[in-house]
């Protein structure tokens, strides 16, 4: 059904909450206006982001390992993988990984993003990341990592990033997907910060709810 | 007195004297307070936080249309569907038409208070729909057939050994310990398959983000990210205040949300949506839909004194450090919203008449206010409801009654002096004759359930003059 139709078949209250809002609007609202707060530091400059990342890693209950080289990249994927039971591994179609896992020599099934989602049964999933995030211990994925799938379906995410990925703050990371116009190439972007959790009993800690149990970051130094 | 108003002294009643519930309250309100404590430290100027969100919501309600159509637009570009729902109804008939029309058998929702108020799971079930709740504490609330208890944790009234045993009634399989992570596992165990078989996923929006034309959710679980991943729709229900001017903003927003709600840094994921899956991606959805709830707060807008309820971003806060709250409970208030916001909101989106006794059920303290992340000022707009049902003719005639004398008393030392006296000696009289807290009480009110405070001997005004004389 083309747009033009659908605005005026299934909208029919959208003229009238816009003049709601507008009438609402006009209506006078005395604004105290504070003062700016422009000049005053909110958080905490990030000086070290190396430091950081990892430290914010481990406030989060993320693995991260560096690395200085591909090879070394590579056996820390094949460890990472070692504790996992039997059973396909799902990783982004991109030719660093393709690399990486031919390196690791996994001696496993792998499934590529290119063709199709993760399965249910996959024992973890290795993907790429837009960007790390020094301040909040983050990555950023897009859809292009693989899917949205490919960083919450299996137990296990292990992501492959580079140390020239790392930025300082979640202002830098977010006004570079406005600025690189991120969503008209990709449905879907998250910034994850550690393994999925919950609290919702007695307010106890449970690592590994609905999505991973475990994030791990390999960050690589060198090429 | 109205229906809503007398359970709610009922239920007040019985829980605030439930010690049981007390406990289990004041644990899970002790480990927040110190999480968020934490979490603020955090922040180098929580001050500056604060009004910086203010701030970035002020300007997105000040222009509410414009932010709200450059999302519009955004969104359909890319193929998605936004759809605008003045009230409950119009929200579900379109989303359970959606359903009926792609032969959706089973739908997975994670977390949001807009789907709670609207009554959209009922609406669907009705529809012979089967809907899964599926974060973790409102699929709990769901398989027990009761509203979340809190906006945020909504089974936090829950010991692990009662959720155990309402696995082992309601889920079919044996359950064999209360261990937290076990049920955990249980339940993903069971909502995993719900995930894999659901034609369509239903999600909240915490923000909706103009200049990017996106929706931003922030969850723990991951469940809202499978909600959002698997199914082949996905539908979002959210009120037209979410939206936020730009995708920058949500650089404060975000940490600021997860300190108010849980105390986190920030919360595991924070996830942003423009649309249906694009040609080459891997998986996601086929459609999306964005369904733009009203249902009463365009008409907020027009209050030139509480229009900055609208900043509300749900974090929970207010309801955690909130004496009231803390002693009577979620459920309690039997709103969709509890808590401080809850009593300011729901008079003007259900009716100031039913909901009028809300605006009593806070001592004015100002705690909610000094912790709101977006400055709403909260007591105040306590203070403003009791006024505004007052002035729409809300108070009893006795009520009024008593106001006036009192009024009169204040307004004549004398009187006010001869009502003290006999107060006072009548009291005495009373409390001798051992008929503390019966009917022939004046003070029953209070008495019934405290120890009198003790009479003093002599009136204010007599110890004043007392002691002027001795210096």
């Amino acid at each position: 059904m083309p747009q033009t139709e659908k605005a005026q078949t299934e909208n029919s209250s959208r003229d009238q909450i816009l003049q709601w809002i507008r009438a609402g609007l006009r209506a006078a609202v005395k604004v105290e206006e504070p003062a700016a707060v422009s000049d005053r530091l909110i958080f905490e400059p990030v000086n070290n982001p190396i430091e950081r990342f990892q430290q914010e890693c481990v406030a989060n209950l993320m693995e991260c390992a560096r690395t200085a080289d591909s090879a070394a990249s590579a056996r820390q994927l094949a460890e990472a993988l070692q504790p996992l039971p039997e059973g396909e591994i799902f990783v982004q179609d991109d030719p660093s990984l393709r690399q990486l896992v031919e390196l690791a020599e996994l001696g496993r099934t792998i499934r590529w993003s290119t063709q199709g989602a993760p399965a249910e049964a996959s024992q973890a999933t290795v993907t790429l990341a837009e960007a790390l995030i020094a301040q909040t211990g983050s990555i950023l994925v897009t859809a292009s990592c693989g899917g949205r799938g490919a960083s919450v379906i299996a137990p296990c995410h292990i992501v492959y990033a580079k140390i020239a990925q790392l930025v300082p703050d979640l202002t830098t990371a977010l006004s570079r997907a406005s600025q690189g116009q991120t969503f008209d190439h990709d449905s879907f972007a998250c910034v994850i910060s550690g393994s999925s959790r919950t609290a919702d009993i007695e307010k106890i800690l449970v690592q590994g709810a609905h999505g991973p149990r475990r994030l791990v970051v390999i960050l690589q130094t060198g090429t | 007195m109205s229906t809503a108003a007398q359970r709610f002294l009922q239920d007040a009643a019985v829980k605030s004297a439930d010690l049981m519930h007390r406990e289990i309250i004041q644990r899970g309100m002790d480990s927040y307070d110190a999480a968020h404590l934490k979490g603020r430290a955090r922040i180098k100027d929580w001050e500056a936080a604060r009004q910086k969100c203010q701030e970035i919501k002020r300007e997105a309600i000040n222009h509410l249309d414009r932010y709200l159509l450059q999302f519009e637009e955004k969104v359909v570009a890319r193929g998605g569907h936004v759809f605008w729902a003045a009230n409950s109804e119009e929200a579900c008939a379109y989303i359970k038409n959606l359903a009926t029309r792609r032969n959706v058998r089973t739908v997975v929702k994670s977390k949001s208070m807009v789907t709670e108020e609207i009554h959209l799971g009922p609406a669907l079930e009705k529809a012979g729909i089967k809907v899964w709740e599926t974060d973790f504490g409102e699929f709990i609330v769901q398989l027990r057939e009761e509203g979340p208890y809190h906006i945020v944790t909504p089974a936090m009234h829950l010991l692990r050994g009662q959720i155990a045993t309402l696995f082992q009634e309601k889920l079919g399989q044996k359950i064999e310990s209360d261990d937290p992570a076990y049920l955990m596992a249980v339940a993903r165990r069971v909502l995993r398959q719900a995930f894999f078989s659901a034609e369509m996923g239903i999600s909240g929006a915490n923000f909706l983000v103009a200049d990017a034309g996106v929706i931003a959710i922030s969850t723990n679980e991951g469940n809202g990210r499978l909600c959002t991943s698997i199914p082949r729709i996905h539908v979002v229900v959210t009120g037209i205040e979410k939206v936020i001017p730009r995708l920058d903003d949500l650089a404060v927003l975000w940490p600021v949300l997860a300190t108010s709600g849980t105390g986190q840094g920030i919360t595991t994921y924070g996830t942003l949506i423009g649309g249906p899956r694009r040609p080459g991606e891997a998986d996601g959805p086929e459609e999306f839909h964005v369904v733009l709830v009203d249902n009463g707060r365009s008409q907020l807008l027009a209050d030139a004194e509480q229009r900055e309820v609208l900043h509300c971003i749900r974090c929970g806060a207010c309801l955690n450090i909130c004496p009231v709250f803390r002693h009577v409970g979620g459920h309690t208030y039997g709103t969709t919203y509890p808590g401080p916001i809850g009593s300011v909101l729901t008079p003007h989106l259900n009716g100031i008449m039913e909901f009028k006794h809300l605006s009593y059920a806070s001592s004015l303290c100002g705690a909610c206010s000094s912790v709101c992340p977006v400055k709403i000022d909260l007591h105040h707009h306590l203070l403003q409801n009791r006024r505004n049902a007052t002035e729409a003719g809300a108070t009893k005639s006795s009520e009024r009654l008593m106001f006036r004398a009192w009024r009169h008393a204040m307004l004549h030392p004398r009187i006010y002096a001869l009502g003290g006296w006999l107060m006072r000696n009548s009291l005495r009289m009373v409390y001798g004759l051992g008929l503390v807290g019966s009917i022939l009480d004046p003070m029953r009110v209070w008495n019934r359930y405290r120890a009198p405070v003790p009479l003093p001997s002599e009136s204010f005004r007599a110890r004043w003059r007392k002691d002027r004389a001795a210096n």
